[in-house]
């Protein structure tokens, strides 16, 4: 009877045990386990970037993150050979891409509830299928010793970079490049066109007597560091590392017309309509607008972060402050472009006959 | 009788006298000379300046430091293990298409050179074509394929380490078959003929005769297969998938928002390596009798 009562105390106590360490392993099972989320974003330190502050946060949830590392041009045409059938849940994508991806009907719809940061974001930041994520502030960025050699003011407007004492040494985007679309829409305000209207953005270029068009921001880097190059019309981040790699550098937000000064790129985060993993995709969002993870990105990657607590935080750094519009009335005041006004293969085509020959 | 004369007089050696003269301008000498440094120093810049800069020893740089300031070993020891794995992932991948092009190349070279086909033009265009098609339309044209034939079979093909094969396999096979297709349109068919008549089978006699004959042009197609699969950018970056990401993708989306110098550290041990490789072939077997006798 003593070995009877025994054997039950002790089937028993081990019974409970069983079940409080299953019951504390549930507890301690994440919210995403064995879910494998694919990100489609740029490589290197963009996506170092990520993967030091996000993925962690994400396999403590059970879960892990691959990268489908690629400019959003080269995701795009993955996206557009598969048939909307991507090899990635989420990506970044730029303004200039939204119309092509809404009109292929790419994006699945956000879970905005999910999403509680958005509300650090402007409300044009938030739509139904995208989110703002990050954007560049284009500027000129010009080298102040240079200037004051040669005598010449600092620019106000693209205009002021047709000066004859600057012809050969001005960068500018090529229509390629990441910033390249954004800027020439900028020069076709600053002549008097618009998205519909190009001419007069061909003809300012064309005025201007550039040494080269840039494809990649850290060519302009290095044409301030090696003295070719006295100005360059390039986003603020390239000229922060400019002036950290040593050229006396800074930035000015060009007058575009009478209503903008400088012009912005955005970038945006969509979920893809062939992904099954939508929660962590809105979660991977969120994190992503998180106001720590925005500013520490922003200042790594050379970008300006879309959580208004993190732009606040900006001007904490002098570089930062001086090169950057960190306040929301100025960067309401910057232009943005309306791709769904912009025929950009015509864009493309024209640049190339009148600019790049 | 008078034209005998004349001839005879024609093919009489002239009388010299003094000295040899000289061949060429007095100057070309130093010419010939300052050309060829030039010429190496352009071809072998790129590779110094990417060696050099890789020993930078300050600070995360955005750009390029050469002559590098400081000189330090930091950045070798700093490139990402992803590196690392994708340069694996580039030597088997190269490895095997080269291999893949030669079992397939040799046979079609044969075939090209040596059938009476009716449509021998045609056939040799079409496996000359990956040739003229750009690599980035091969490269979409593939992970199209692999859709269509995922959507219809189930079996998707992109991401995986198949899919990447097919695409590099069909641009490195023409470069054999051109190779060898050269070496067997001057091939002395007599050879074969003398190995046959002396009882040697027909498998016999393309192992011991016809093999070694083209193995020059073997082992040069193989060589530019391998080279062409290695360094494949615009094909690779639309087959990639996490976990198959080629080496030259890898370095090329990793500089595209930045000059991060571990990529120099690891371009330069690419480049130690492959020097080692040449030197260790050259001094156990030579590079030209390797290419030219194909026989060792």
């Amino acid at each position: 009877m003593k070995y009877r009562k025994s054997f039950i105390a002790t089937s028993v106590a081990m019974a409970l045990g069983v079940g409080s360490v299953l019951a504390t392993g549930a507890s301690l099972a994440g919210e995403f386990d064995g879910v494998t989320l694919k990100v489609g974003t740029w490589g290197g330190s963009w996506k170092e970037n990520i993967v030091n502050v996000i993925v962690p946060k994400f396999e403590a949830e059970g879960g892990t993150i691959e990268f489908v590392t690629g400019s959003p041009q080269a995701n795009l045409a993955k996206l557009i050979a598969g048939r909307g059938k991507a090899p990635f849940d989420i990506m970044e994508i730029l303004d200039a891409q939204i119309q092509d991806f809404r009109s292929a009907e790419f994006l699945q719809p956000l879970s905005l509830d999910a999403i509680p940061n958005k509300a650090h974001l402007e409300d044009w930041q938030v739509s139904d299928d995208t989110i703002g994520s990050w954007f560049t502030q284009e500027t000129i960025c010009y080298n102040k010793d240079k200037f004051a050699e040669l005598g010449i003011e600092p620019p106000k407007t693209y205009s002021d970079l047709a000066n004859p004492k600057l012809e050969g040494r001005l960068s500018i985007p090529d229509i390629t490049s990441g910033g390249g679309l954004a800027n020439f829409g900028a020069f076709a305000h600053a002549g008097g066109g618009d998205e519909a209207n190009i001419q007069p953005g061909l003809d300012l270029v064309k005025s201007m007597n550039a040494l080269k068009f840039w494809s990649r921001g850290g060519e302009v880097v290095t044409q301030f560091q090696s003295g070719d190059v006295y100005a360059a019309v390039v986003h603020a981040g390239w000229c922060v590392r400019a002036k950290n790699a040593g050229s006396n550098v800074t930035t000015v937000h060009p007058y575009i017309n009478d209503q903008h000064t400088g012009v912005h790129k955005h970038g945006w985060l969509g979920i893809m309509k062939s992904s099954e993993n939508a929660a962590a995709a809105n979660w991977f969002i969120n994190e992503y607008l998180d106001a720590g993870f925005q500013f520490e990105f922003a200042t790594k990657s050379g970008v300006v972060p879309v959580n208004k607590e993190a732009i606040g935080r900006l001007s904490e750094d002098p570089v930062l402050d001086e090169m950057l519009q960190t306040s929301s009335e100025e960067i309401s005041q910057q232009l943005r472009i309306d791709y769904s006004k912009a025929d950009i293969a015509d864009w493309t085509d024209q640049w190339n006959r009148s600019v790049a020959q | 009788m008078m034209e005998m004369r004349s001839e005879m007089a024609v093919i009489q050696p002239r009388a010299r006298s003094g000295p040899l003269p000289k061949r060429g301008l007095p100057w070309g000498r130093w010419f010939h000379w300052l050309y060829c440094s030039l010429s190496y120093i352009f071809l072998l810049s790129p590779m110094i300046v990417v060696i050099g800069a890789s020993l930078h020893g300050g600070e995360y740089y955005t750009a390029i430091k050469f002559p590098p300031e400081d000189p330090s070993f930091q950045w070798y020891f700093k490139i990402p293990a992803a590196q690392f794995h994708a340069l694996g992932l580039s030597f088997l991948l190269g490895g095997a298409a080269t291999l893949g092009a030669c079992l397939v190349g040799i046979p079609a070279a044969l075939g090209i050179v040596r059938s009476n086909l009716p449509l021998k033009t045609l056939i040799s265009a079409l496996f000359r074509a990956p040739l003229q098609i750009p690599a980035i339309v091969t490269g979409i044209a593939f992970l199209q394929l692999y859709f269509l034939v995922g959507d219809a079979t189930g079996l998707y093909a992109q991401g995986t380490f198949l899919g990447l094969y097919l695409g590099h396999f069909f641009v490195a096979t023409p470069y054999v078959i051109g190779t060898v297709t050269a070496i067997l349109q001057r091939f002395d068919n007599r050879l074969e003929e003398a190995a046959l008549s002396l009882g040697a089978s027909r498998w016999r006699t393309f192992r011991r005769v016809t093999l070694p004959v083209i193995m020059p042009g073997v082992y040069a197609g193989a060589l530019y297969s391998f080279m062409v699969s290695f360094g494949d950018v615009p094909i690779s970056i639309f087959l990639t998938a996490p976990g198959f990401t080629t080496y030259p993708v890898e370095l090329f989306y990793g500089l595209e928002n930045d000059f991060d110098p571990s990529i120099l550290a690891s371009a330069s041990l690419v480049i130690f390596f492959c020097l080692i490789v040449l030197l260790g072939m050259q001094k156990l077997v030579g590079l030209e009798a390797l290419l030219r006798s194909g026989s060792r």
